[in-house]
């Protein structure tokens, strides 16, 4: 277990913040915290971090219970934090070399290219950060979150500021480490991003643990099942092999209405359906999933 | 009549001023080592004399030195603050006869034409006595230390300026 | 390298290669400018001793060092902080401890390459005059626990702040109030509660100091009282920034 929070509690200028969260994470899953903005989901990954002092509930984290205030607690820990400021008048080199020293992990030039080439900003070592975009800031902090090669990663909005090709290069570096054993807490707004990259979800809303679990298990419980609208260039082939399809809903014109299993990943199911010869050219989701789940949760709460 | 008056008058006039007219008399003489055509930052020295020329002991002498500007057009009086710290002499009482002696230090602070003059009073005495005036003329003096001051006030500036522009430049390159 | 100089070779760097740190060192450098220019042009100033110009650069200098110090502290908490760029830092394995250290030698290196500066202005205004090199020797060790006091104070204010331009406000009030003593006529400070302050305030301390020894001549080892005086300043202004520093949060 590389972080396990139960029943945190923690109020910030005589205001209760978080009354009642918990989660869980071991290595090589992607543990996504969801929740409308203000719920206590930065706070919650401050208090992990030790920056923050709660009132009540456990925190274990790296096998310590004292918190992310150990030196060698932090020394596997790896942070992208939600406001992500850099020294400008730094290089993208000097500034991963500045923090791997102070890892204990002084780097060869050739180690930070490769850091760098990992996150796609090896061509812009040698410049300022000051001349860096927003999406590249994004990249530099997450090359920084990795240069302790840590075991648990808090990333908060990883894709801020990427353009579509950036995020999907992001969560394939984001599964890559998963696949290798590393833990990550990704806190994001982005339900997209946490279809695809997790296994396990936890739900903030007003400062409580509304749902958590497994991704799949949560919304199989609550009944959501994601539908999409494929569209096919021919007819199905006959010995049709329905590859992770929960039911087929209708047949429209060329339009084929179809339900998914939640546990499964839709992008997944398609590459299958593909492989078997299924003749589709365009996919449209029509709600369901986990759109559908958080909405429900977060619409309940609030009312 | 009218004669008479006209005499009787004209002998008090001479008799009475004589009786109340200050026993005191003052000298004023530049200092010998003072430079013969002085510039702004030198230093004059004058000395004065003050004698009893009376009959009686006078108590509680007081005397000042007071410094004018004639330039025509800046005539005015001068504040000796910068000048010189010593301004007066007091309490003196001087016997019959007796003089006090007294060298008079300044700086010399702006260029110009000047008259100085020492003045002085007694306690019970009821008139002003006068030196004769001193005049001495300060020369302007050419802007001091600027070949030590303008290259570091100037160029530490500039050459911070240079590292910015540099700093500037390096940071528009690397966009 | 152990983090402590790793962060006190950044910070300097903000100093020295950062834009905002050499336009803060070229506002220092006009401002000593400026009172070298005044005396030159100035009929009156340019006759004065050479022991009180000496005297004037030293306190002016003095208290642009404490001007730069408390502003350099106070960003480099409530500054990163706003930038984003202090919870990164507290997040690496390096101590609190370690990193206030680091942040300390940068205000050390901002007054050393301040004080580096002025010494051609000194050099400048009093080579002929009396006193020049115990002046600069004086300023050195007056001159350093006050301003280096006031980078601590800038860093305690600047870790308990909500803000660094509230941390700004209360360090600039503070420090005119203790640069009084250059504005305040004689009279005032040979009131009662004047001289209080005086006996009390580091910036009068270091002040009085460069008085007895460039202008009265006095030895500098005379100057043992006032040099108590900045040397509890800085004790007591680390300690608040060591206290502050460990409470910092997000």
């Amino acid at each position: 277990m590389l972080l396990k929070i139960e029943d945190l509690r923690l109020s910030l200028g005589g205001n209760r913040i978080l009354h009642d969260v918990h989660l869980e994470l071991r290595g090589g899953q992607i543990y996504g915290l969801i929740g409308p903005n203000g719920a206590g989901k930065s706070t919650t990954i401050a208090a992990a971090l030790g920056l923050l002092v709660p009132d009540g509930g456990s925190i274990n984290i790296l096998g310590q219970t004292s918190g992310a205030d150990d030196p060698d607690v932090r020394r596997r820990l790896g942070v992208l934090p939600e406001k992500n400021g850099f020294y400008d008048w730094m290089t993208a080199e000097a500034y991963l070399m500045f923090f791997a020293s102070l890892y204990s992990q002084p780097l060869t030039q050739s180690q930070v290219a490769s850091r760098l080439t990992k996150v796609g900003l090896e061509p812009r070592a040698g410049q300022s950060i000051g001349t860096f975009s927003r999406g590249m800031r994004q990249r530099l902090g997450l090359a920084r979150a990795l240069i302790g090669d840590p075991a648990l990663l808090l990333l908060d909005e990883p894709t801020n500021g990427l353009d579509p090709r950036g995020r999907r290069e992001i969560h394939d570096l984001l599964l890559d480490l998963a696949k290798s054993g590393v833990g990550i807490l990704l806190c994001t707004h982005l339900l997209d991003d946490v279809e695809r990259l997790c296994q396990r979800i936890g739900i903030i809303v007003n400062g409580k643990t509304v749902a958590e679990g497994d991704l799949g298990e949560l919304i199989r419980e609550r009944g959501h099942l994601s539908r999409f609208h494929l569209r096919l260039a021919g007819e199905l082939p006959t010995d049709v092999d329905n590859n992770g399809i929960s039911s087929i809903v209708a047949r429209e014109g060329e339009w084929l209405i179809v339900e998914v299993d939640a546990g499964t990943r839709p992008d997944e199911i398609w590459r299958e359906l593909l492989f078997s010869g299924w003749p589709i050219v365009e996919i449209r989701r029509n709600g369901g999933g986990l759109e559908d789940l958080y909405f429900s949760l977060t619409e309940r709460v609030a009312a | 009549m009218k004669l008479l008056a006209f005499v009787v008058a004209t002998g008090l006039a001479l008799v009475v001023p004589a009786a109340f007219a200050s026993p005191l008399t003052i000298s004023l003489q530049p200092a010998t080592t003072n430079p013969a055509s002085p510039q702004m930052g030198d230093n004059l020295s004058f000395h004065s004399i003050i004698r009893n020329d009376g009959t009686a002991p006078v108590d509680g002498v007081i005397a000042w030195i007071s410094l004018v500007q004639v330039d025509k057009g800046k005539e005015q009086p001068v504040d000796l603050e910068d000048w010189s710290a010593h301004k007066a002499v007091t309490a003196v009482d001087l016997e019959p006869n007796a003089i006090v002696e007294t060298d008079w230090p300044m700086r010399l602070i702006q260029a110009g034409q000047y008259r100085v003059v020492i003045s002085a009073a007694s306690r019970s005495g009821s008139e002003l006595t006068t030196s004769p005036f001193a005049n001495f003329t300060v020369r302007q003096k050419p802007v001091v230390e600027s070949l030590r001051i303008l290259p570091i006030a100037l160029g530490i500036p500039l050459v911070l300026a240079g590292a910015i522009v540099w700093r500037r430049r390096r940071h528009g390159k690397d966009g | 390298m152990n983090a402590t100089k790793l962060i006190a070779r950044k910070e300097a760097g903000e100093l020295l290669l950062n834009l905002r740190g050499l336009i803060w060192l070229m506002a220092v450098a006009v401002a000593l400018s400026a009172f070298g220019m005044l005396l030159i042009s100035d009929t009156e100033l340019s006759l004065l001793d050479n022991a009180q110009v000496v005297y004037d650069m030293a306190g002016i200098v003095t208290a642009l060092g404490a001007l730069l110090a408390l502003i350099v502290g106070i960003d480099a908490v409530a500054g990163e902080r706003e930038r984003g760029s202090l919870v990164p830092l507290l997040l690496t394995p390096a101590s609190r401890g370690a990193i206030l250290g680091g942040k300390l030698g940068g205000v050390a290196i901002a007054w050393a390459v301040m004080y580096a500066l002025s010494l051609p202005y000194l050099w400048a205004v009093g080579s002929t005059g009396q006193n020049m090199l115990d002046g600069m020797l004086v300023a050195a060790l007056l001159g350093t626990p006050v301003v280096l006091g006031f980078g601590f104070f800038g860093m305690g204010l600047g870790s308990v702040a909500g803000s660094a331009r509230a941390a700004l406000l209360v360090g600039l009030v503070t420090l005119v109030v203790s640069v009084s003593p250059l504005l305040l006529g004689p009279s005032l400070r040979q009131s009662a509660i004047g001289r209080m302050f005086d006996a009390v305030n580091p910036f009068s301390a270091a002040v009085n100091a460069y008085d007895a020894v460039i202008i009265d001549s006095q030895s500098i080892v005379a100057q043992s009282f006032h040099m108590l005086v900045a040397a509890i300043w800085l004790v007591l202004t680390l300690v608040f920034a060591r206290v502050s520093f460990r409470k910092i949060a997000r």
